[in-house]
């Protein structure tokens, strides 16, 4: 049950009756369900409804943030006036009067997750535990899990802005352990959505996946350990793109650039990246994992070109920080859940295609390693210092792809590594992960071409050649 | 509270065997100050409950934060929904309560709630100015105060009612320092629930101090190096393979210590604990999520793997009593702990030839595998030579196995934190390890 306009007027009114000069409301009804099974067998089931409010009142650079899960008209105006005693310019009555509702029509689904009977997603769960225990008799151990969320929320603001979205997700993991004489390796997939179930019947097939989690376990189980050192890189695509999301993307949001805190900070407009890269930020990917039709701040979700051929172009702003900006908003504000106040974060962020093909950037390097699989990363905006783990690795020997190695993480600083990619190719796809930051853990897909970088610290623990 | 009541009574109406719920009710505050200016104030109340509940034998799941009793029916026919698509032969069980739950007293401090905002705002403001003085090398403070009180009541058909009220509280900061060549940042906080541990002069120094120290950070050449782990760095990696203590991952076959219990998986010097009653932690319980009550125990002795960490499920499967470690509809520990040894960091490092002190460690979410024990991750830390602290290093890996790195500890410090990351420790020095530079 979502407030009705009234109220939403009467809380932004009650908000900046003490000198705020931007009043926000943000309601959220969330339902969420998910599904467990270990060995095959369902484990656990649960489904969760999640309800309430964020309110948010800003006055300059200042800013001031409340929620409750009450609905309850009185709690909200309380919670309003509670928040609004941060400010004591003056005393004063802001009539506000929001317009029709609009709500978001991109992104629509044929079939809502939750009307789907439990016992179907049994069924698709088991036919992936299936497909990847009878992969090999190393297959050890299989977990199968489905999580899906339908959130509708409602955002309204002083300005006028009154609009509604429904954001529907569903993501499966597979995750396949392999072991042999008491070492035990992992192989993990996880497709996602912001489709509905038909996911499932029109995109992807379920064995095929959940073959491939067990085809890294087993690849990983006999593979040597990575050795260390300086080399080139090659990062397949899909989820390779993690190493742009965290190694620029994070420093690219104005989190960090409106603070002065990024490597990137006045940089707008200058060459930051060897001249093949072009990396585009794209909310508006039709049912794409990390899309919306409008972003938490109920402003159109955009398309942003950050980086267009090495020149930045743009960061990604979200409204408040407009203010510490000399920068105009481009749609990226997100969140979790009512729980945070919103702040500019990635949607689906891609390096673009190139002009080599995956053949050329292998053949062309002598020694090296090829990330075929990434796990994920982590980034400090401040010194652009960043680190990601490779989940599946090989050595390329003589222009060739050759024996798998395991443990390998890559170590780099942001701002030096985009001049490093020499080479991009054009078989640029995109993957599903989840990604975390000071206004909770949002779906974000990363993505890019297979490119390679020419020198970059790679740690495994053979140590050095 | 009536939605309760009505709850259970309308789940046995519809054919459960037993109830229970776990409520949470969580008020929070927050305060960020940016450049001596308030920026950021928070302030939030939020309830919620999951249900557990039985039906024909098999454990039903429902979470809310909505609190109708218009939404009742809805919630017990969910919960019988996932009732009967469990498969699983696991026991579900709804506990009807220990003899004794240990008394704990100084969980909550009613000073830290009645102490007025606005001298909490003045006191990150404080800090604000604290760091922006401490050196010419700070550019970027951002300073942040948060503070949460956190009520559960626990409640089963059964007969069963346990509550608990818990308040903590952290202060803390980030800088940014730079010279003409680099920039590099420095972070700490303080955990408590009592304003009076606020020493904002020691911390806003250690934070600038250690921070200006790293600037000129750069990778060294690869090869093998002795290591003292600082207790910050530490934390982070035992936090990454807690994990693995879970009776719930070892039955699945899904923890390296499967099949190691009582045998020697690290050096003598290894005394790790899990201690659910110690003071200040916001963590502290003195009964888990299903009931049981909580106790202090030791998993690792001397070396020697002791226990696993057990909910009443995994207890009976391993025909043991649950160490009253359910959390969250798994197993985990509530603060786990690696008991001090004899030495100052000061001697810890004296002792090194040729290695390096690693103050920090990075991407333990995905350079750590808790199923292989592999770890792989970035590094910062100093040059150590001949016991002698030297230059800054960054951007290099350090590379190992967790049960190596257990037997290969050569002493341990006195110096135990608490840190962020809920784990409590002191440094160590362990023996060269793989590290990735140049």
């Amino acid at each position: 049950m979502l407030l009705e306009k009234k109220i939403i007027e009467k809380i932004i009114e009650t908000a900046l009756a003490t000198g705020g000069d931007f009043a926000e409301v943000f309601s959220e009804e969330t339902v969420t369900g998910s599904i467990q099974t270990v060995g095959g067998l369902v484990e656990k089931a649960n489904s969760r409804k999640i309800s309430g409010v964020g309110i948010r009142i800003a006055h300059k650079l200042q800013s001031v943030y409340g929620y409750t899960n009450s609905q309850n008209p009185d709690d909200l105006i309380k919670l309003a006036s509670d928040l609004s005693k941060s400010f004591s310019d003056e005393t004063k009555t802001t009539p506000i009067q929001l317009g029709e509702l609009e709500i978001g029509k991109k992104h629509q689904v044929k079939i809502s997750p939750i009307s789907v009977k439990q016992s179907e997603k049994v069924e698709l769960l088991k036919k992936a535990y299936q497909a990847a225990k009878n992969y090999d008799e190393v297959i050890q151990q299989v977990m199968v899990g489905l999580s899906e969320w339908v959130q509708t929320v409602v955002i309204a603001n002083s300005e006028g802005r009154y609009v509604s979205d429904t954001r529907t997700r569903i993501r499966i993991g597979i995750n396949a352990i392999a072991g042999k004489d008491g070492v035990m390796q992992t192989g993990f997939e996880g497709p996602g959505t912001g489709k509905g179930y038909e996911y499932f019947f029109e995109d992807v097939n379920i064995e095929t996946i959940a073959k491939e989690a067990a085809r890294i376990a087993k690849t990983m189980l006999f593979a040597d350990e990575c050795p260390s050192g300086v080399m080139p890189v090659v990062i397949d695509n899909q989820f390779g793109g993690v190493i742009f999301h965290e190694a620029c993307g994070h420093s690219l949001e104005a989190t960090s650039v409106a603070k002065n805190a990024s490597v990137f900070c006045g940089k707008l407009h200058q060459q930051v990246a060897s001249p093949i890269v072009t990396a585009i930020d794209d909310g508006t990917i039709e049912n794409a994992w990390g899309s919306a039709n409008f972003d938490d701040e109920g402003y159109p979700q955009k398309r942003r070109v950050l980086i267009e051929n090495g020149i930045l172009k743009s960061y990604m702003v979200d409204k408040l920080n407009t203010r510490r900006m000399d920068h105009q908003a481009t749609g990226s504000s997100r969140r979790e859940s009512y729980k945070y106040s919103p702040t500019s974060r990635m949607s689906n962020t891609y390096i673009d295609n190139g002009t080599s093909t995956f053949e050329e950037i292998i053949s062309s390097t002598e020694y090296g390693l090829y990330a075929k699989k990434m796990g994920g990363g982590s980034v400090n905006p401040g010194s652009g210092d960043f680190n990601f783990a490779v989940s599946e690795g090989y050595l390329i020997r003589n222009g060739k792809i050759a024996e798998p190695v395991r443990g390998a993480s890559l170590v780099g600083n942001g701002a030096e590594i985009l001049w490093k990619i020499d080479k991009i190719a054009n078989n640029l796809d995109r993957a599903r992960g989840m990604c975390g930051s000071a206004s909770g853990s949002i779906p974000a897909d990363v993505g890019q071409p297979t490119i390679r970088v020419s020198s970059i610290t790679v740690g495994g623990k053979k140590g050095a050649n | 509270m009536l939605f309760i009541d009505k709850l259970f009574e309308k789940a046995k109406a519809k054919g459960m065997s037993d109830v229970q719920v776990f409520l949470t009710n969580n008020s929070d505050l927050s305060i960020e100050v940016f450049e001596g200016q308030l920026e950021k104030y928070e302030i939030s109340n939020s309830i919620s409950m999951v249900i557990r509940g039985i039906y024909q034998g098999k454990m039903g799941t429902y979470s809310t934060e909505v609190f109708d009793e218009a939404l009742i029916d809805t919630i017990v026919d969910n919960m019988i929904d996932t009732a009967k698509i469990i498969d699983s032969p696991d026991e579900a069980i709804i506990y009807a309560g220990d003899k004794e739950y240990h008394e704990l007293t100084d969980l909550y401090n009613e000073e830290l709630n009645a102490l007025d905002v606005a001298k909490k705002i003045e006191k990150v403001k404080a800090l604000d100015q604290l760091f922006h003085q401490a050196d010419p090398h700070v550019t970027i403070v951002e300073t942040m105060y948060a503070e949460q009180t956190k009520s559960v009541l626990l409640q089963n058909t059964k007969g069963l009612k346990l509550s608990n009220k818990v308040n903590s509280s952290m202060l803390g900061g980030q800088v940014i320092v730079k010279n003409e060549n680099d920039q590099r940042t420095g972070f700490d906080l303080i955990i408590s629930n009592d304003f009076k541990d606020y020493d904002i002069e020691k911390l806003s120094n250690t934070i600038v101090t250690d921070a200006v120290k790293t600037l000129g950070a750069k990778p060294i050449p690869s090869g093998q190096y002795e290591i003292v782990f600082d207790r910050d760095a530490l934390g982070i990696l035992l936090s990454a393979f807690s994990g693995i203590f879970s009776a719930e991952a070892v039955q699945k076959g899904m923890s390296l210590l499967k099949g190691k219990l009582n045998s020697k998986i690290g050096s003598d010097l290894v005394t790790l604990v899990d201690d659910p009653f110690m003071k200040k932690s916001s963590r502290s319980r003195s009964f888990d999520d299903e009931g049981v009550a909580t106790r202090y125990k030791e998993l690792i002795k001397e070396g020697v793997l002791t226990t696993y960490l057990h909910n009443l499920n995994t207890a009976k499967k391993d025909k043991v009593s649950s160490t009253g470690n359910g959390f969250n509809g798994t197993v985990s520990a509530v603060n786990l702990g690696l008991l001090p040894g004899q030495h100052s960091k000061d001697e810890l490092i004296g002792m090194i030839k040729n290695g390096i002190y690693v103050t920090d460690v990075q991407g333990a979410h995905a350079g750590a595998n808790s199923v292989s024990g592999d770890f792989s991750l970035q590094a910062m830390g100093f040059v150590v030579k001949d016991g002698q602290i030297g230059a800054p290093v960054a951007l290099i890996t350090v590379a190992g196995n967790f049960i190596e790195l257990l037997q290969n500890i050569e002493a341990i410090g006195n110096d135990v934190k608490t840190g962020y990351y809920g784990i409590t420790c002191p440094s160590i020095k362990v023996k060269p390890m793989v590290v990735a530079g140049l």
